[in-house]
């Protein structure tokens, strides 16, 4: 007979074997914890529940219109040595699909078309962009879109980067305005 | 095929498109060297090099001042031009970085 059979459990010991099996109630509650996010995001990407997290309305750019929005109402994620990037989505308008070539976005007016920033890429109804912002980005920088045409034209706009993203304002402000 | 899986498999297909953490963006970095000269490298955030990659030195009057391609080891080097001039790191529409001779520095 093994010792372990006649050494007296404690109370503890007897707690812990009755119940142990019942921590699988927990692998059931957990993930039930993560399943408002999980379903909000499910519905953004599917694009239930608009183009981001923040609508940035219709913008008129030449004789195009465009929707622009904010993918997550967030602070630039870093991505490794290439910097901070801001995700920004767009919706063409209806009539324009046909007409634009490709849409780009950059912070300041872009100096040529070649240098006119990141592009926007995907299916026009939601494409999707990564914005680079340098940390030194002043608070009141605009956001330029330039949209090129088929036919070889140019348009572009610009909306303030704090209209844009408040919180990409408010992650510049805290890196001391280097 | 039953609908169902698909159905399922859409939404987690596009979950995973849209992390932009797996994308490669762009990067660029310009350094002044020995001999008045510029020393820049190129390259892409998911690590890879950018051999072959044009890397152009243009004038604030957009002339192009010095026409290049990265060689094998994704550098370039090149005599600092007079003047104002900016950097551009143009591997595509849409994928550049731009390096203002203000940002390069003196040596």
């Amino acid at each position: 007979m093994s010792k372990a059979a006649v050494a007296p459990a404690s109370p503890l010991s007897r707690w812990w074997h009755k119940w142990r099996f019942h921590l699988n109630i927990l692998l059931l509650l957990i993930p039930l914890g993560f399943m408002p996010k999980y379903f909000a995001d499910a519905a953004m990407f599917r694009g239930d529940s608009g183009l981001g997290e923040r609508d940035l309305g219709t913008i008129q750019v030449g004789p195009w219109q465009v929707q622009l929005a904010e993918l997550r109402d967030e602070a630039p994620r870093a991505d490794g040595p290439a910097g901070h990037f801001k995700a920004f989505n767009a919706a063409l308008c209806n009539t324009c699909i046909n007409e634009v070539k490709a849409a780009y976005l950059r912070i300041g007016k872009p100096r040529s078309l070649r240098a006119a920033g990141t592009i926007f890429f995907g299916p026009p109804y939601r494409m999707a962009t990564n914005l680079p912002i340098p940390s030194k980005t002043k608070a009141d920088a605009e956001i330029w879109i330039t949209l090129e045409g088929w036919d070889g034209s140019m348009h572009q706009a610009s909306i303030p980067l704090a209209k844009a993203s408040p919180a990409t304002l408010a992650w510049l402000n805290k890196q001391g305005g280097k | 095929m039953k609908p169902t899986p698909r159905r399922l498999l859409v939404p987690l297909l596009l979950l995973g498109a849209a992390s932009p953490a797996l994308a490669h963006n762009p990067m660029c970095e310009c350094k002044p060297v020995d001999g008045g000269q510029i020393e820049c490298t190129g390259g892409f955030s998911d690590g890879s090099g950018a051999p072959g990659v044009t890397l152009d030195v243009i004038g604030y009057n957009e002339e192009i001042l010095v026409p290049g391609k990265l060689g094998e080891n994704s550098k370039l080097t090149f005599k600092r031009p007079d003047g104002e001039f900016y950097v551009l790191f143009d591997a595509g529409p849409g994928h550049v970085v731009e390096i203002d001779y203000a940002d390069i520095g003196e040596p």
